[in-house]
């Protein structure tokens, strides 16, 4: 698999996808016989299927909305290595040297308020969020306490007192814990 | 319970050491009678005639105790005629005589007080031996110049040696209480087990492999170092004699071992970063395996002699290691998952559920002990093992007795060691070797940081987040030793490794080093090199849920890329863990993210203690006359009582109950319902074992508890009369009345309110009482709310939520309640005394508004209507919506519109058929044709009314708060759905 990978990567590609993830090249390669494992159709782009076959993807409450992450770029239902590569360079460790939009602390913040920000209108309203705790938080809980839960996240972050969580409130709310950490992934070269 | 262990124990083992130090044998039992036997007759006997009289009193008060514990006449038996010449002696003194041995037991008199030192002698002395140490401690802590200095550590054990030299030169140089043993079996197990119990685990577990790569890798690289350089430079002759690198690689393992007592000392009070403090604390708790099993390696070989060692033995050297470590992990995780479900069914004696956390984490490490394993790592896991569950079964209040006495019993053991430490310091024989010493303490620092710097290079490469220099550096400069390579240098034998006293006083040199050199300057090399401090934070809400969340993201995409870390076997082990391990363990609900509930109680908890605490005054605030009236006027009761006058008389107004009930209303809303405790049945209270904590755990409890049957009487108060109300004059505000009614339902506040205590509330509270000084509301008020309880009534029938299942689609829910904002009344209207007495009533002028009369004084208030309530009660009830008007506005909007009520008061029952009908939209809206502009008037004439009141409306109410509406929908079509709908109506304005 991984002879194959790396013969219908080109090298112009690993060039480009460096300049635009920051990921090594020896990443990429590594990342490009990943994707072409998840592939199972062979046809270079990875169906929702394709990524819902991981098991453990499939048990992750949140799961679903990861894969839906990767279909937020593509028009229709198929992820290219491109964008495949794209989203997970969100979850490279930062470092001072090299800088990269991709995985600054913004960009890992946005990347977790879409999780929950299923419509696309920058704020994350409480049935978005209690949506997300039912997912995580599962049966055995009424829904009084996951509804005042939900409702009493929201009063905390919400400054403007819209009721809604806004990406600038949802990072003002995260400001002291250490996103950068936590959103990343050790890549292997 | 640990405690009396110890000290039985201590007992036993001081009371012979007390005369029989140095050379007491290693393998002491805790045994008290062989012990005893064995050793107390013979060393009195050598003893005696040559200490001063004193010395031989104490000798022979010792000798005696002993043989007291012991009750034994078999001790007698053994005991020379020397013993007990020497008792008789004793016990004579003691006797008030003062003379030799002659009252034995001829023609005494009764005495009329006796003097029995001998039998408290042990406890005695420890006891004064641990309150000396707590007086340092205490001391210690008056003296803030000292304690900024100095760590705590250094300071006791400046008190242990001061102790040591007073007892020397008072010729008792033989009280040396520290063995190995007594440190092994009761002085560490406490500090470890706190550690353990205690321990951030997600924290821990992060950076395990990092733990032990410093813990494995970096004391075999430590001891095999120093035993070869130490060995190297010993080939040159310069220790004197030669020393077989057998006995240096010994000396090495016991010297290399960072002690987690001393670093938990003098870490805990450096505040570093949590990473750091855990990466130090962690290999010095773990490091404990590898060391005892080098320790035995190296002890083992050194009885065989270099030659006999084969390759076997140093595999069956790294195989005890694994079986060492794993194994007292083993025991220890058994041991604790054994506690844990232990404590799934200790709810009716609640009393013992410490001990069993205290002795089942004891045994854990005793067990481990048996078999030779780490029982430093057994206690360790036991502890980190069964916290999560234990804390779930148990009550809050051995939750806290666990936490103190553990906290305690680490702190005095620690206390005590850094005391006994002191005083071995001037008791033990020592060997100075300056050379010894001074390579000792170069090679270990030396070696420390060239470990800390080449394992870290190593770990980088796997962590997302680097060790940077400056904590490279804090770690190799934290590697303090401390008591446990002083206790395994006790336990060496001096007969078959001469260099032992040397050996002794290089460790004794290395732990003083470290302690006091590095101890006291790494405080302020932290301050100048700006190592982080750790930050004190209590996780809000949104931290807690994102960065679970984030966890979960993390975790998927490493499952996208196929990268797997530690968050998988997180993960792995949470599902584990709350597929069986939990259901077995806790008898609680099962969720799977606790955590978020906790966190949520834990803030709702302070928050209602915060608002407690600072509105504990709060009724008595002076507020304006219109403040006053105006909550006399919409005060419910007072309008029943008034009996047609309108008082103005501000002496009469009860304003205090007016903000009593918004207090009440404000703290239920902070208690969440989840809070409340459920009563189940109330245990009897003469049980002398029973803690009732269950219900009324603490005042604060109980607190809630009052405030929420209180709040909930209120409400339900509010609720009947709003029901006779709506009977009466048909005013709009029902909607809102009767579905808070259906939300309390729901949670059986019903059978609460029969409860003795509200009667007593409310019979002495003034609110209640009307006039005549008769409770207004008790209980067995007439009401139908019971018995409506099944059927819908009209004003639900004709709610648009309640509709839903209607046939044709309302055209909006918006509209609908609009209509109903100007319902008007039935034809047979008995008018309520409010309405007969208040001055706009009386002059039948329809154009007047009319006043609200369902709200209970709290709607009104501005503070409250400040505050968000949490959906489930009656405020958060009040249509709250982006679409949706807040109170403020319905009221305002209502009583505009009692001018339309008025008017069309005759023809409400119309409009309950068509509400029944479900074609209530569209025909109500041609009965009244005038409401938009009713509705923009509303405002201004609102404002008109209670001009400050408007002043204080929330600004931006207008969006994103949910509303009942919303809430309603969804617990009626949607309560079993797994993901919440959002409802669309969102495109509604408000007016």
């Amino acid at each position: 698999m991984g002879n194959k990978s790396s013969l219908m990567l080109q090298e112009q590609d690993i060039k480009d996808i460096q300049e635009e993830t920051g990921f090594l090249p020896g990443q990429i390669e590594r990342l490009y016989s990943r994707f072409t494992s998840l592939d199972k159709g062979d046809n270079g782009s990875l169906s929702r299927e394709d990524f819902l076959r991981i098991p453990e993807l499939a048990i992750n409450p949140l799961g679903d909305r990861i894969v839906h992450a990767f279909f937020k770029e593509s028009e229709d239902d198929h992820v290219n290595f491109r964008q495949f590569v794209r989203v997970l360079a969100h979850f490279r460790p930062i470092k001072h040297n090299q800088e990269n939009n991709l995985n600054a602390r913004e960009e890992k913040l946005r990347f977790a308020f879409k999780m929950y920000d299923l419509d696309d209108d920058e704020r994350i309203s409480r049935e978005e969020l209690l949506a997300v705790l039912h997912m995580m938080v599962g049966e055995n809980i009424s829904d009084e306490q996951l509804n005042s839960i939900a409702e009493r996240t929201i009063l905390e972050a919400d400054t403007d007192g819209d009721q809604m969580i806004s990406f600038e409130e949802f990072c003002a709310a995260l400001e002291r814990s250490d996103v950068e950490q936590k959103m990343s992934i050790k890549f292997l070269k | 319970m640990k405690c009396v262990l110890l000290f039985i124990c201590v007992v036993a083992l001081v009371s012979p050491r007390c005369v029989a130090l140095p050379n007491t044998p290693t393998e002491a039992h805790n045994i008290v009678p062989t012990d005893t036997h064995n050793v107390t007759p013979t060393e009195s006997h050598n003893m005696a005639p040559t200490e001063s009289h004193n010395m031989a009193k104490t000798i022979t008060l010792n000798a005696s105790s002993a043989h007291d514990n012991l009750s034994g006449d078999s001790s007698r038996l053994t005991g020379k005629n020397d013993t007990h010449d020497l008792l008789n002696d004793g016990q004579g003194a003691e006797g008030g005589h003062g003379g030799g041995g002659g009252h034995h037991g001829v023609g005494e008199r009764y005495p009329v007080i006796v003097v029995h030192w001998e039998r408290v002698q042990t406890p005695f002395i420890i006891c004064v031996w641990i309150m000396y140490a707590c007086f340092g401690k205490l001391g210690f802590h008056l003296t803030p110049k000292l304690s900024h200095v100095f760590p705590e550590s250094c300071m006791l054990v400046l008190l242990g040696i001061a102790i040591g030299v007073v007892l020397y030169f008072a010729h008792a140089a033989t009280i040396n209480p520290f063995t190995a043993d007594v440190f092994f079996l009761y002085l560490i197990p406490p500090i470890v087990l706190d550690a353990g119990y205690f321990m951030p685990n997600r924290l821990f577990f992060d950076h395990l492999g990092t733990i032990l790569v410093y813990a494995v890798l970096g004391t075999i690289w430590n001891s095999l170092t120093i035993g070869v350089s130490m060995y190297a430079v010993g080939l040159t002759g310069i220790f004197g004699t030669s020393v077989p690198i057998l006995h240096m690689f010994l000396f090495s393992s016991l010297i290399s071992a960072v002690d987690p007592v001393a670093v938990l000392a003098v870490f805990e009070e450096l505040h570093v970063d949590e990473v750091l403090y855990i990466l130090v604390f962690g290999e010095s708790l773990l490091n404990d395996a590898v060391t005892v099993v080098l320790y035995n390696m190296f002890a083992g070989y050194s009885t065989m002699g270099l030659d006999n060692v084969q390759v076997v033995d140093i595999f069956s050297g790294i195989l005890s290691f694994i079986l060492v470590s794993l194994g007292g992990t083993a025991i220890g995780i058994v041991w604790g998952f054994l506690t844990a479900f232990v404590t799934r069914f200790t709810r009716g004696v609640r009393v013992i559920e410490p001990i069993f956390v205290f002795v089942m984490a004891y045994l854990a490490y005793l067990n481990a002990e048996i078999f030779h394993l780490s029982g430093l790592l057994s206690i360790t896991f036991c502890g980190i093992t069964m916290k999560n569950y234990v804390e779930q079964n148990i009550s809050d209040k051995s939750q806290t007795t666990i936490k103190h006495a553990m906290k305690m019993l680490a702190s005095s053991s620690e206390t005590v060691i850094f005391m006994f430490l002191g005083v071995s310091t001037v008791q033990s024989s020592h060997e100075w070797d300056t050379w010894f010493v001074m390579l000792t303490i170069i090679f270990c620092s030396l070696y420390r940081i060239l470990g800390v710097w080449l394992l870290t290079a190593m770990c980088n490469r796997y962590r997302v987040k680097k060790i940077e220099f400056v904590d490279k550096f804090i770690l190799s400069y934290g590697g303090i030793r401390g008591a446990v390579a002083f206790a395994l240098v006790l336990t060496i034998d001096p007969q078959q490794i001469p260099m032992q006293p040397i050996f002794l006083t290089a460790t004794m040199a290395m732990v003083y080093f470290t302690v006091f050199l590095q101890g006291i300057t790494i405080k302020p090399l932290t301050i100048m090199l700006g190592v982080k401090k750790a930050v004190e934070r209590t996780l809000t809400m949104n931290e807690r849920l994102h960065e679970r969340s984030f966890d979960y993201i993390t975790a998927g995409i490493e499952d996208v890329a196929a990268r797997h870390g530690n968050l998988l076997f997180r993960k792995k082990f949470k599902r584990l863990n709350h597929k069986y391990l939990t259901p077995f363990l806790v008898h609680k609900n099962n969720v799977m993210e606790p955590k978020f509930i906790e966190t949520f109680s834990n803030i709702k908890m302070q928050e209602a203690i915060n608002y407690m605490e600072n509105n504990d005054s709060a009724s008595n605030d002076t507020k304006s006359f219109t403040n006053l009236l105006r909550n006399a006027v919409t005060h419910p009761y007072l309008q029943k009582n008034n009996q047609g006058e309108w008082n103005l008389d501000v002496g009469e107004l009860e304003y205090k109950r007016g903000m009593k009930d918004i207090d009440d209303a404000k703290l239920n809303h902070l208690l969440s319902i989840d809070y409340i405790a459920r009563r189940r049945h109330q245990s009897l209270t003469y049980l002398r074992h029973a803690v009732k904590d269950d219900e009324w755990k603490t005042r604060n409890e109980a607190m809630h508890r009052n405030m929420y049957l209180y709040s909930r009487k209120f409400t339900s108060n509010t609720r009947k009369q709003s029901t006779r109300k709506r009977v009466e004059n048909g005013e709009p505000g029902q909607p809102v009345a009767g579905d808070g009614r259906e939300s309390f339902r729901k949670i059986g506040s019903d059978i609460k309110l029969e409860s003795d205590y509200m009667d007593h509330v409310m019979a002495e509270n003034p609110a209640f009482v009307d006039d005549e000084g008769v409770v207004t509301y008790t209980r067995d008020m007439p009401s139908s709310s019971r018995k409506r309880s099944s059927h819908t009534t009209v004003a639900e029938a004709i709610l648009p939520w309640k509709r839903y299942h209607g046939c044709d689609a309302p055209e909006s829910a918006r509209d609908v309640k609009r209509k109903f904002s100007v319902i008007p009344d039935g034809g047979n209207v008995i008018q309520t005394m409010t309405e007969v007495s208040l001055p706009w009533k009386r002059t039948d002028n329809s154009d007047q508004p009319v006043q609200q009369t369902e709200f209970p004084a709290w709607a009104s208030n501005k503070e409250y209507l400040l505050y968000h309530s949490p959906s489930n009660t009656l405020l958060g009830s009040l249509g709250k919506h982006e679409s949706y008007p807040n109170i403020r506005e319905i009221f305002g909007r209502r009583s505009s519109s009692g001018a339309s009520v008025t008017a069309h008061r005759d023809s409400l029952k119309d409009s309950l058929s068509f509400a029944k009908d479900n074609t209530s939209g569209t025909s109500l809206q041609d009965k009244f044709p005038s409401r938009n502009s009713l509705n923009e008037s509303t405002l201004y004439t609102a404002s008109l009314l209670v001009p400050d009141l408007s002043l204080n409306m929330r600004r931006h109410s207008h969006t994103g708060e949910h509303s009942l509406l919303n809430t309603t929908i969804k617990e009626e079509e949607g309560r079993r759905d797994a993901v919440i709908e959002v409802i669309p109506d969102r495109e509604q304005t408000r007016m």
